[in-house]
């Protein structure tokens, strides 16, 4: 059995600067220019400038490479850069990166960046098939493409169709999870749907897109990016911002977690349990904290059932539960874990995970538009399938 | 037809599933080694490490597991509103395929659903899966 003894990373690095672009349905910017743009405001806001970055780290699905970013914002002495995947996964797991770089003497700052055209570029709620024959070559594909299982929405709503028949869900109760959301963007200027309120009403009247998953069930289509600074805890302390502590990271998968890259998920024997499980055991004994401690979470929200899924996975309620915990007001402010405090992928923007970072370093610094009074520990989670990862932030 | 996504039915680890359906057949792919099932399909047998493996068929009667009504339209050759279904084989539990019903028929969960095949070219056969009638 494998220990964590060599992988003692507790508290050892820190988020030291944070970047957001503006979050839109048409940028108007490229895929590069969004990436820089992130990336230059992270850097400044590290008290850094580009000449002092010698890291890199990038999503799988981002259309930006390293030497990319670092020939347009002026990064000459890139030493270190890797890339993590796939897609919503990755965001944590590409700090986790960072920290291994960092930890290891690869480099001293590193730039963890996403960015995408989401909206007036590549839609990733459009089916992208544009052949005829589908699939092969390890996708598998070929097994669900052909019965009109197209897009990530119609994986996630199977899935909520059988939490329901297990366990009694409510659409009521996934409602409860997007109105949550909506709630805390309606105080973040930065969030796409800031001016736009959500009732109960408007969410049940909304259209079904894929029962059980209506309109307001779907993340955002969203222009953007994010981008952090991760550097050493004992550099940190000569940065500007208070330090964001990166008390653990963690990846994960579960076991017989299937091949390819969603629909195979819809193969497992039990399609209700992500494994956010097994990346909670894992980030837990790591942070040496447990659910009990997380005063803030930012949970990875592609889809409403996928916030549900994890409250239950990572041990905030009981395994079928996560439908009264969230109508209970559980996830609000003044429950017992409020969650995306920023709005989340349902209503602040989909920046596939890595607005959730941001959004988490601000709970530490104090900082968000939904502060969590006297907030220490924030966790974000990336855990939607295949497998997963996720981090504790804490105050220094 | 077919303005449908066709399926690459030749593909090395899931032809046999596809090349059963012209035939007719259900085949899910077997560890001859310990019989485990090999679902997706895939060459080595995690259980006891053998690569030897076959197809066998299986009756068509499966319970329906779960399902969604697509009621937005993503691709321009499934026109709205279908339903996806996705089965657990009566034979091998646990074991799920996927199905295709046009419009939004009255479904429950654990109804019996049996096998048929739809034939999409003439040398591509899609298993498809259905309410047991009567």
């Amino acid at each position: 059995m494998a220990t964590d003894a060599a992988y003692d990373h507790r508290d050892r690095c820190a988020i030291v600067g944070i970047g957001s672009t503006d979050f839109s349905r048409q940028s108007g910017r490229s895929d590069l220019t969004l990436a820089a743009q992130a990336a230059l405001a992270a850097i400044s806001d590290a008290g850094l400038t580009p000449a002092d970055i010698d890291g890199i780290v990038r999503c799988d699905m981002d259309t930006v490479y390293h030497h990319d970013l670092a020939h347009t914002i002026g990064i000459d002495n890139l030493t270190y850069w890797s890339q993590v995947g796939p897609g919503g996964v990755a965001p944590c797991g590409m700090i986790g990166q960072a920290v291994g770089a960092i930890m290891s003497g690869q480099a001293t700052a590193v730039l963890v960046f996403r960015e995408l055209n989401g909206r007036s570029g590549r839609r990733y709620g459009l089916s992208s098939q544009n052949s005829e024959r589908v699939g092969g070559a390890g996708s598998y594909d070929e097994l669900f493409n052909p019965y009109g299982m197209l897009t990530p929405g119609q994986v996630f709503a199977v899935i909520a169709q059988r939490h329901m028949i297990e366990y009694g869900t409510k659409p009521e109760e996934l409602a409860h999870i997007a109105l949550t959301c909506r709630a805390r963007a309606n105080a973040n200027p930065l969030a796409q749907m800031h001016d736009r309120p959500l009732s109960m009403e408007q969410y049940l009247d909304a259209r079904m897109i894929s029962s059980p998953l209506r309109l307001f069930d779907f993340c955002l289509e969203t222009d953007g990016a994010c981008a952090v600074v991760v550097t050493s805890a004992e550099r940190a302390k000569d940065c500007p911002q208070p330090a964001a502590l990166i008390r653990a990271v963690a990846q994960g998968t579960m076991p017989s977690p299937q091949p390819g890259m969603q629909y195979p998920v819809l193969m497992r024997q039990s399609i209700t349990e992500l494994p956010a499980r097994q990346v909670a055991d894992t980030l837990f004994r790591r942070a040496g904290l447990g659910p009990d401690d997380i005063d803030v979470a930012q949970i990875y929200d592609c889809f409403s059932i996928t916030v549900l899924l994890q409250l239950e996975d990572w041990g905030f309620c009981k395994k079928g539960e996560g439908g009264p915990f969230v109508a209970d007001g559980q996830i609000d402010l003044g429950g017992s874990l409020p969650i995306n405090t920023g709005g989340g992928h349902l209503s602040e923007g989909y920046i596939h995970g890595m607005n959730h970072i941001v959004e988490g370093v601000r709970q530490i610094r104090g900082t968000s538009t939904s502060q969590v009074a006297g907030a220490e520990v924030c966790l974000v989670t990336c855990t939607p399938l295949p497998p997963g990862s996720a981090l504790i932030l804490r105050a220094s | 037809m077919s303005d449908r996504l066709v399926p690459v039915a030749d593909d090395i680890d899931t032809g046999g599933h596809f090349a059963a359906a012209r035939q007719h057949q259900i085949a899910i792919r077997r560890c001859n080694g310990c019989d485990a099932v090999l679902h997706v399909p895939v060459a080595y047998c995690r259980s006891c490490g053998s690569w030897d493996g076959r197809w066998e068929s299986v009756e068509g009667r499966a319970t329906l597991y779960s399902w969604t009504v697509v009621e937005h339209q993503v691709h321009p050759a499934y026109p709205v509103p279908y339903t996806v279904v996705v089965v657990d084989l009566d034979e091998l539990p646990g074991t799920h395929l996927l199905g295709r019903l046009d419009g939004a028929p009255d479904l429950r969960a654990g109804q019996p659903m049996e096998a048929w095949f739809e034939d999409l070219t003439d040398d591509v056969v899609l298993p498809q899966w259905r309410p047991l009638s009567g």
